[in-house]
């Protein structure tokens, strides 16, 4: 057992908070929340130069052969900011779902694009907002003699604005899962950027959008399984991001503790602000710890897939809860959208909905280690 | 990071061989035995017997304090044979720390720190080696978790103090060897200076001890009466009570860290598989498995926290607030486990199970949710600790003492 980080690991740490503290202070994030510019090109190929996307892709595909953990301690200094872009939503998922599923041949000239930033691939792969899971893809793929046709709409893709291309969970006429590689700018495809109490999502209609049977990734049926093995790697490495907002918060807060007085005295000292940074603390520890074990076992080939939903679902619920508990400590200042909370609030609230809620993976965490008989999923 | 507790190095490997080897001869007779927790709730005295025996044969080889240096009875070994231990020990369903019942892992790592070199040689030796118990005796009938408004008194009088007053909720349903005490020595000196830690033998004059019986097992009440105690046995120095209790107290609340896991929910799910309503397993039911997720998830914080804890203290940089976070944390868990309970298994949860080791009786789980939750001071102590430790509202932060 050792629980420190390694010296490579504390290097890529520094590195990272020194770009956030250069290129995006704090209030700097706050404006961008504010404007809702999710996306930033200049940021993201500076980010791009140092090496952040597709970390854990083999080098000879244009990545750096890092371990996930290493990735992790990255993203969780980006989650500090928390730095908006598709770094991970591309750099990380779209560049796994590439490798786990895209022929020799897609890799070749795909994941050196994902890996430089040129190209961000995007995941669209639920239909509806509610559910999550192989029942909510319901975009139908059809074939013709020489190529396939897309036809439905995913409401909910997060990071949609920022793609050059989706990969597309679609039904085929068999009901089976398949991904599908599909340009941005095929004719049939439309982003519709979504407003509400949530940050960089949009709806993406695929009308009726042809693409060449080389698109598809992997075997039509193989969709789901692809998404599986990708999520597996990429999922604790989202929630080493929500880890680093979660530290970032439970700093500010205390801090606001001392300097924030009323009724005469510092609020850290009335007692029921401190239960509120007891709160945040265990909800902040309880992700660093669930997450980094769950990294452990993917770098050491420990079977993980329980440990990932787990992580998921408290990395999620955390920062949800870390956020809740600072608006308690905050109050009306921290409503505000100029205060750094907000730009925290509004990505903890999507990052709760993305790639699955705290309940579904809860679920799908019992489902792995302990399959229903009548297996009905 | 490296959370694996058996990647064992060539030597540490023959360690656990040994160790799996020699537990598998000594614990021979414990097949028909079930644990208590480390209180004394079941009262058996052959499991009672067994424990105190292994306690002697694991001190005996420097097991039962492996760290600690050999001059004192302990093993002089490093964390890796720390971990080897109790993860073995773990297969057995108990742990270094609770194999027999005394607080003597809280003990001796105060003693080697505030003890004199002779104070060490004397007390140490017996203690490590699992020859003797030792209470703790803090909480006084008016002073609840406010246990610096000491008045049991222990005034000098030539070579001994004498002692007189009372401590209440202490101990355990066999006499202790030795009791370890905070004491008043200056009656009319300012707060958290009039204090004293006097290790008293058991078997002094004047010591009456009473059974309580209280929602989580047997505790005791203990009387002092003109108890005459030798000047050599305050540990810490004169007046220094008040140091000596912040290094015990960091340990006694959730600084110690623990490597084992709670194995509640494996027997849960056991339970939910074996059990049927309506022709089907409760298993089977959703809100079931969305309780039971919960569960597993909440024990698996505890025991990251209790990992982390004992990661930092035995590498000495002691967790700014980790013990009173994973205490506060732990006990609420426990709480909401006990509810739980009774949801997922009706009248089935609140009656006691013998056959099983008590850490895993869903009785025990749940009457021991309310009537632990302040054992050793309140939850609202812990989230004090909590604040002054990470600085809230002030500007400085307290440190957190090393503990080993």
């Amino acid at each position: 057992m050792d629980l420190r980080l390694t010296k490579t690991q504390n290097m890529f740490k520094r590195a990272a908070a020194d770009f956030l503290k250069a290129e995006a202070p704090s209030h700097t994030i706050t404006e961008w929340f504010g404007s809702k510019a999710a996306f930033l090109p200049d940021l993201y190929r500076k980010a791009a130069a140092l090496g952040w996307l597709g970390m854990v892709i083999p080098e000879r595909y244009g990545g750096a052969s890092t371990s996930f953990t290493d990735c992790a301690v990255v993203f969780e200094e980006l989650g500090h900011g928390p730095l908006p872009g598709p770094l991970f939503s591309s750099g990380v998922l779209g560049a796994l779902l590439v490798l786990e599923g895209a022929s020799e041949e897609q890799k070749k000239t795909l994941l050196p694009a994902v890996c430089s930033g040129k190209s961000i691939v995007i995941a669209a792969v639920a239909d509806g907002g509610v559910d999550w899971g192989p029942e909510s893809v319901e975009t139908r793929l059809t074939r013709t003699t020489d190529h396939l046709v897309l036809d439905g709409t995913k409401r909910f893709v997060y990071d949609a604005e920022a793609a050059t291309a989706f990969i597309c969970a679609a039904r085929t006429e068999s009901g089976e899962i398949a991904l599908v590689l599909v340009n941005r700018e095929s004719p049939g495809v439309s982003i519709m950027p979504k407003a509400g109490f949530m940050v960089s999502v949009a709806e993406v209609r695929f009308d009726k959008v042809r693409v060449p049977v080389s698109s598809l990734l992997g075997g039509a049926g193989a969709g789901w399984q692809i998404l599986d093995r990708a999520l597996e790697k990429a999922l604790p490495i989202l929630c080493a991001y929500q880890v680093g907002a979660c530290q970032e918060i439970f700093d500010f807060t205390a801090e606001y503790t001392r300097t924030r007085v009323v009724f005469g005295q510092p609020i850290g000292r009335f007692q029921r602000v401190q239960d509120h940074c007891v709160e945040i603390s265990i909800h902040l520890d309880a992700a660093r710890w669930v997450t980094y074990e769950t990294l452990w076992k993917l770098d050491s080939g420990v079977p993980a897939t329980a440990g990932v939903h787990e992580a998921k679902a408290v990395a999620s619920e955390a920062y949800y809860q870390v956020c809740n508990f600072s608006h308690m400590v905050h109050a009306g200042p921290g409503t505000d959208y100029g205060h750094p909370l907000m730009a925290h609030s509004v990505m903890a609230h999507t990052l709760y909905q993305y790639l699955g809620t705290p309940l579904q993976h809860k679920r799908r965490m019992m489902d792995a280690l302990y399959p229903r008989a009548g297996s009905r999923e | 990071m490296d959370f694996n507790l058996q990647a064992d190095s060539r030597e540490i490997s023959v360690f656990r061989k040994e160790v799996q080897e020699w537990l598998q001869e000594n614990m021979r007779g414990a097949e028909e035995l079930r644990w208590s927790a480390t209180w004394s709730t079941r009262e058996n005295e052959e499991e009672y017997g067994f424990r105190r025996k292994l306690a002697r044969k694991l001190g005996g080889r420097g097991w039962l304090f492996p760290m600690f240096p050999v001059e004192y009875g302990g093993g002089g070994l490093a964390i890796d044979h720390q971990l080897v231990l109790e993860s073995e020990l773990d297969r057995y369903g108990i742990s270094l720390a609770a194999v027999f019942y005394t607080l003597a892992r809280i003990v001796a790592p105060v003693i080697l720190k505030w003890g004199t070199e002779e104070q060490k040689r004397n007390f140490l030796p017996p203690m490590l080696r699992g020859e003797v118990s030792v209470w703790q005796v803090l909480t006084e009938p008016q002073g609840g978790s406010d246990i610096a408004t000491c008045r049991t008194k222990a005034i000098r009088d030539g070579d001994h103090y004498v002692v007189n007053g009372q401590k209440v909720m202490v101990g355990y349903h066999h006499p202790p060897d030795f009791l370890w005490t905070l004491v008043c020595t200056d009656p009319s000196g300012p707060r958290h200076e009039n204090l004293g830690w006097l290790y008293i033998p058991g078997n002094s004059d004047g010591i009456t001890i009473q059974p309580m019986r209280l929602m989580m097992g047997i505790k005791n009440a203990v009387f002092f009466d003109n108890v005459r105690v030798p000047a050599f046995n305050l540990v810490g120095g004169e007046n220094n009570g008040w140091s000596v209790a912040n290094t015990h107290l960091e340990l006694e609340h959730g600084g110690e860290g623990r490597v084992g896991a709670d194995p509640l929910v494996e027997r849960v799910v056991e339970y939910c598989r074996e059990t049927r309503v309506a022709a089907t397993p409760l298993l089977e039911d959703t809100s079931v498995r969305d309780m039971i997720a919960d569960m597993m998830i909440e024990l698996h914080v505890v025991h990251l926290f209790a990992r982390r804890n004992f990661w930092h203290r035995y590498v000495r940089e002691p967790h700014p607030y980790g013990g009173a976070q994973f205490r506060y944390y732990q006990r609420m868990v426990r709480l909401r486990n006990g509810e739980r309970l009774q949801q997922i298994m009706g009248y089935h949860a609140l009656v006691p199970d013998l056959t099983v080791n008590e850490v895993v009786d869903f009785e025990y789980v749940v009457r021991s949710g309310p009537g632990m939750l302040h054992g050793g001071g309140t939850l609202d102590t812990d989230r004090l600790v909590f604040a002054r430790r990470v600085g809230l509202g002030r500007p400085t932060k307290e440190k957190a003492p090393e503990t080993i």
